[in-house]
């Protein structure tokens, strides 16, 4: 890649004739190649989805996941580097933990987002570090007002929605993202439309089988950080399979194999 | 032969305000534990209904005596302890016996820098489990436990109403007797107490704070007259 | 606060000045005669040897003071099928030195692809006490087992910083000043004297020699307040390690 920046790619501490950090932009490539990651913020809580590709089937299923708990009212999602991921999410772990420490009450997601968005950026400063490859989607359940959605990028800067997609299907998804209802929609039906959605932005000839990952916030699991139960994983996922279908209308069968198989890896579990 | 200039500090090795006895029991069908809701500065019974008692996650409970600024703190750790685990999402749960064995470790640590915890604290969990950790760091697994003066004044009654098969209400009872006896006689005890109690599937309970009643003091002038000697 | 009085203390309490960081010498000077981070909980241990056993036993008393807040508190820990360790002393640093050792020879275990041999066992918790020579692990160690090579049995004395000695019998803890006499006039006596050291013992067969630990620790909780309860016996052979418990005087 050096040719692309003509020697204005080589540091953060470098900013390019046209006021660009290149570094930091090419880790948002890196979050751009990634599976997709889908946050919704329900009436009922906030849903955080994965889709986990898998290089090859000899992999255990549910290992190397990418949401992870940070604390018992909150969630992180992962797009990108998965160990850049991790780190973010061990700091996220400490700063809830050291918050609770001095004030005993639980970290708001709202600040627990502004410190992660602070920690991601101090990675883009220095010449002797590198930012992280990854963004991340905050789920939490904020004690005043109920469950919320942020995300950090790698810049380190941080923003609230209601929802949010990125990796390789964002463009798809988003588009899909806005047509939701969110005044009504629920925890559980947003895991259908993930689902769908996740599907729907795939292609099928192209992309690795994938494990869809889900995790959530919300009434049901007492407000607390929870995975979405399996048996709810797979039926959204067969009906979207169907729906997608009914869909295209005549969809090849080889690609048919393809998403079983991957349907099949889920069911192991 | 030292350059560095040494100033004091100050550690936890005299307690300022301080929870008295705790007992406990290991029943057929579950443990239960008893003490009183006073933390005393000296001999001043300063705060009169606070509790000594902690439930980190279902089907465990501790509970301590000694310093209470200490018994806070060990109680923060062990949410720590509780939340890390429900972050890991591995399937395991700390078991009653994995919490005591770490309480030990920590207290050791503690007690080894010098800068101890100034507790005594009881374990009581799912399985029938029972079991106290000195601030030393030891260790105990036992059917019956009692801290403090509880060791002299509580453990021997005791001892002596302990059978297998006792049942949960009866044991709560000789706890109960027991708290009577200690509320006559150590100064820095209280007629309000709690219980709680952990069945042997893990149910959980912690009672509210209540008057132990029951008291008999018809037999007090017997013991002053004899004073007066 | 008088400064040069607690200078001078600082200098004269050596006894763990090495080992720590520098707030916790600074408790020790302001603090050190409120607190002890030491406490005896008694208790007596013993092991002998005959020619192809080992007998390690102890009682199972745990006391703070006048008080027994424990009858039943093992002191004894079995760390091969041919080496078993009792200690008297204080309850906690005995938890710990036994967990740590057992993990010592778990990792042995894996590095080397076999046990760990009594006389390495007995050098490692050698190395393991002197290594906290200036803030001692308050523990008396007596090591009983056979001989990985020749099958005999051998028994290790230690103080509580480190120094040891291979011998054919030995006691420690509270009831140390009771018991080891007995032993003494039993096993290496006088009358015995014209005898070499190995026929001495060998003449002792192992339900003899438990038969002998057992009325030691009934004579010796007759009389030590912090001796009593119960006594474990392990019986270390080529066959493995049998364990049996008997019990004393409670009061």
């Amino acid at each position: 890649m050096a040719g692309v920046g003509s020697g204005y790619d080589l540091s953060t501490t470098t900013f390019s004739p046209e006021g660009r950090v290149y570094q930091v932009e090419y880790a948002v490539k890196a979050v751009e190649q990634s599976g997709t990651v889908i946050g919704v913020r329900c009436v009922d809580g906030v849903v955080l989805a994965v889709e986990n590709l898998r290089s090859t089937k000899l992999l255990q299923p549910n290992s190397l996941r990418r949401v992870f708990a940070v604390d018992r009212h909150i969630g992180i999602a992962i797009a990108g580097i998965g160990p850049d991921g991790r780190q973010m999410v061990s700091r996220a772990r400490s700063e809830a933990q050291n918050f609770r420490n001095v004030y005993a009450e639980e970290i708001p997601p709202s600040l627990l987002a502004e410190r992660l968005a602070s920690y991601a950026h101090v990675y883009s400063l220095y010449w002797h570090v590198r930012p992280f490859g990854c963004a991340i989607l905050i789920g939490g359940w904020d004690e005043t007002s109920g469950p919320c959605l942020y995300i950090v990028e790698p810049d380190g800067s941080g923003y609230k929605y209601r929802a949010y997609a990125n990796g390789k299907g964002r463009t798809a998804v988003r588009t899909a993202l806005n047509k939701l209802n969110f005044d009504q929609l629920t925890c559980a039906d947003a895991v259908s439309e993930i689902a769908l959605m996740i599907h729907q932005s795939r292609d099928i000839a192209k992309d690795k089988p994938y494990e869809l990952e889900m995790a959530w916030i919300s009434e049901v699991c007492d407000r607390q950080f929870a995975r979405v139960p399996m048996s709810l994983i797979s039926s959204a996922r067969q009906r979207a399979e169907l729906e997608h279908q009914q869909m295209e209308g005549d969809a090849s069968p080889g690609a048919d194999a393809a998403e079983a198989a991957g349907t099949n890896v889920m069911e192991e579990s | 032969m030292h350059s560095v200039k040494l100033v004091p500090c100050e550690l936890t090795t005299e307690p300022i305000v301080t929870g008295s006895s705790v007992l406990g029991v290991q029943c057929a069908d579950g443990v239960v534990l008893a003490c009183d809701t006073l933390a005393s500065y000296g001999s001043l019974a300063r705060f009169q209904r606070v509790t000594r008692f902690h439930q980190p996650a279902a089907g465990v409970v501790i509970a301590g005596g000694g310093e209470y600024s200490d018994l806070q703190q060990l109680f923060r750790i062990t949410d720590n302890v509780y939340r890390q685990e429900f972050c890991h999402e591995d399937g395991w749960e700390l078991t009653p016996r994995a919490l005591h064995q770490y309480l030990s470790r920590l207290l050791y640590a503690r007690r080894s820098r010098l800068d101890p915890l100034y507790n005594t604290v009881a374990v009581a969990g799912k399985g029938r489990f029972l079991g106290m950790v000195d601030m030393y760091g030891t260790a105990i697994e036992t059917n019956l436990v009692a801290t403090g003066i509880g060791t002299l004044l509580a453990l021997p009654l005791l001892r002596k109403r302990w059978h297998e098969g006792l049942t949960m209400d009866d044991g709560l009872a000789c706890l109960e007797d027991c708290l009577r006896v200690l509320y006559y006689r150590d100064c820095r005890a209280l007629r309000t107490i709690q219980v709680a109690k952990v069945s042997d599937s893990g149910e959980t309970f912690i009672s509210e704070p209540y008057d132990l009643g029951n008291l008999q003091w018809k037999v007090a002038h017997a013991v002053t007259e004899k004073l007066m000697i | 606060m008088r400064p040069q009085e607690d200078q001078t203390r600082f200098t004269e309490s050596s006894w763990m000045s090495s080992n720590l960081g520098p707030s916790a010498q600074q408790a020790l000077i302001s603090h050190q005669r409120s607190w002890s981070p030491y406490v005896d909980n008694g208790g007596t241990v013993l092991a002998l040897a005959g020619r192809d056993y080992a007998v390690v036993a102890a009682d199972t008393r745990f006391s703070v003071g006048f008080s027994v807040p424990s009858r039943n508190l093992t002191k004894i820990v079995r760390l091969t099928d041919q080496a078993v360790l009792a200690s008297a002393g204080m309850g906690a640093d005995r938890q710990y030195l036994h967990k740590i050792l057992r993990s010592r020879l778990e990792v042995y275990k894996y590095q080397h692809q076999k046990q760990m041999s009594l006389s390495a066992i007995a050098q490692l918790l050698s190395n393991t006490l002197y290594s906290r020579r200036f803030f001692p692990i308050y523990a008396f160690n007596v090591l009983g087992g056979i001989d990985d090579n020749t099958g005999e049995g051998f028994v290790f004395g230690y103080d509580a910083i480190g120094s040891f000695e291979k011998v054919k019998v030995v006691c420690s803890g509270s009831g140390q000043t009771l018991v080891q006499p007995v032993l003494d006039q039993q096993l290496a006596g006088r009358q015995k004297y014209d005898l070499p050291d190995d026929q001495r013992m060998a003449s002792l067969s192992l339900d003899e020699a438990i038969e002998l630990t057992r009325d030691v620790f009934n004579s010796a909780a007759e009389r030590d307040i912090l001796t009593g309860d119960a006594v474990e016996i392990y019986a270390v052979t080529g066959s493995g390690v049998r364990y049996e418990r008997h019990s004393l005087r409670q009061d």
